[in-house]
């Protein structure tokens, strides 16, 4: 179907927005971006084709090298301008920038769903669960740490976001390049963003847990 | 033998990554390592697009490679590294110290006259010739404030004083991956391997330099 993209979309996004007034402050701001990450999936579905179509069709090429340039740059649009306009609370951006990744691979992975019903099985969907999902939430993620410089210490700020951008495009080349290969470098390519996220997440785990053991031994 | 000169790279790069993250990525430590430490995450996966390229079958010179892109990354952190963190604390920009800084403008002259010769005036794809110019644009801002913190006479707070051997490796690191281009562009994989064996050997051995360097600021 032709409208297949603009259907799904209005599926998704017009429930959740109706949800907003319901939820609580701080979930409220996460599902905003949340919402903001479907948007710009549908977005770049259109840049994306007009890409494709411009190279001839080469969709090995495109989807290694310019997808990933383009889709990072428009997830990283609505994280700056928050960091501008609202906060530059590193809390704030990295959840924020990290739910428009999620929305973003959410959209995703229902397009690709509903487009390729007669392919998809079980391990299709752990592999993009646990692989594309991460590996979008992880990149913008990387780039709302950058941004979280806005206001503190600006010289930083216009290079050292930028060079965190490039870095995220390129991990996100590196990952599209490994999930199309067809030998047994796909499967390093489906672990890889676990590989990222695991030692993060147990990194921040324990400085929470530092955190709170110095402020005991202060209160105590 | 793109793929051995990439591998060769990578590894340095990750070792200096891994070290660095251990060192430098905990509260309370300079951003300025924490910024280098960066720069080689971008060589990595810069290089690790390069190799996963080439193990898939593809080539590094016919088209714009994403890998190209953790080149500039590196750069652009050199950058913000000295020019972000520690040049106000240098340079307060007084008349004096004039003379290093125009010394200074050396480095991006040599590198704008190489890209002239080497790139623009040689027989070459005109993507090489575009790519060269990205390059010479980054590496002409790094390396401008690399050279400065050599030479600067920094009395006041002897901060760049002890980074000097590190400011060396980046201007040997510029030199050597503005090389590569040049190799890559012509598709000399000698030229190539020699290039990256030297990359790696000074990716390898910034971050040592870097923390015998921050250590003498504490003394």
């Amino acid at each position: 179907m032709e409208n297949m993209i603009y259907i799904l979309y209005i599926c998704m996004f017009v429930p959740l927005l109706l949800s907003l007034p319901l939820i609580e402050k701080s979930s409220r701001r996460i599902m905003v971006f949340l919402l903001i990450g479907i948007s710009a999936a549908l977005f770049i579905s259109e840049v994306n084709g007009l890409m494709l179509r411009l190279l001839d069709y080469d969709a090995l090429y495109v989807t290694t090298t310019v997808t990933p340039a383009t889709e990072e740059i428009i997830k990283a649009i609505p994280v700056l301008i928050y960091a501008f306009v609202i906060t530059d609370n590193r809390k704030k951006l990295l959840a924020a920038s990290f739910a428009v990744g999620i929305g973003f691979a959410l959209f995703e992975n229902t397009y690709i769903l509903i487009t390729s019903l007669d392919s998809v099985s079980i391990e299709w969907a752990i592999v993009r669960g646990f692989s594309t999902a991460l590996m979008h939430g992880i990149c913008t993620a990387a780039v709302g740490f950058g941004m979280s410089f806005v206001k503190q210490k600006k010289k930083l700020f216009y290079c050292g976001t930028f060079a965190l951008l490039l870095m995220a495009i390129i991990y996100h080349g590196i990952f599209n390049m490994l999930v199309q290969s067809t030998d047994w470098l796909k499967y390093f390519g489906f672990v890889l963003p676990l590989l990222t996220y695991v030692p993060i997440v147990i990194a921040l785990v324990i400085r929470v847990k530092n955190k709170k053991k110095a402020v005991n031994a202060t209160t105590e | 033998m793109y793929l051995i000169a990439n591998i060769i790279v990578c590894v340095c790069a990750l070792a200096g990554f891994i070290y660095g993250g251990i060192q430098f990525f905990r509260p309370k430590k300079a951003l300025y390592a924490q910024m280098i430490t960066l720069s080689l995450g971008c060589i990595t996966f810069g290089r690790l697009f390069n190799i996963v390229r080439l193990m898939t079958g593809g080539t590094l010179s016919d088209h714009f490679q994403l890998g190209f892109l953790g080149l500039i990354g590196s750069l652009m952190f050199f950058f913000s590294a000295n020019y972000g963190t520690v040049d106000s604390l240098v340079d307060e920009g007084s008349k004096e110290l004039k003379k290093y800084r125009l010394i200074a403008i050396a480095a991006p002259v040599v590198i704008v006259a190489m890209y002239v010769v080497l790139f623009l005036l040689s027989d070459i794809p005109t993507l090489w010739k575009i790519l060269g110019a990205v390059l010479t644009l980054f590496a002409m801002s790094a390396s401008y404030f690399n050279l400065k913190h050599l030479i600067f006479p920094d009395v006041e707070f002897g901060v760049v004083k002890c980074l000097r051997k590190y400011n060396l490796l980046a201007l040997i690191y510029t030199a050597a991956i503005f090389t590569e281009c040049v190799a890559l562009s012509r598709d000399n994989e000698l030229l190539t391997l020699i290039s990256c064996c030297v990359t790696g050997i000074v990716t390898a051995a910034m971050i040592p330099t870097v923390v015998r360097g921050i250590e003498k600021w504490k003394t």
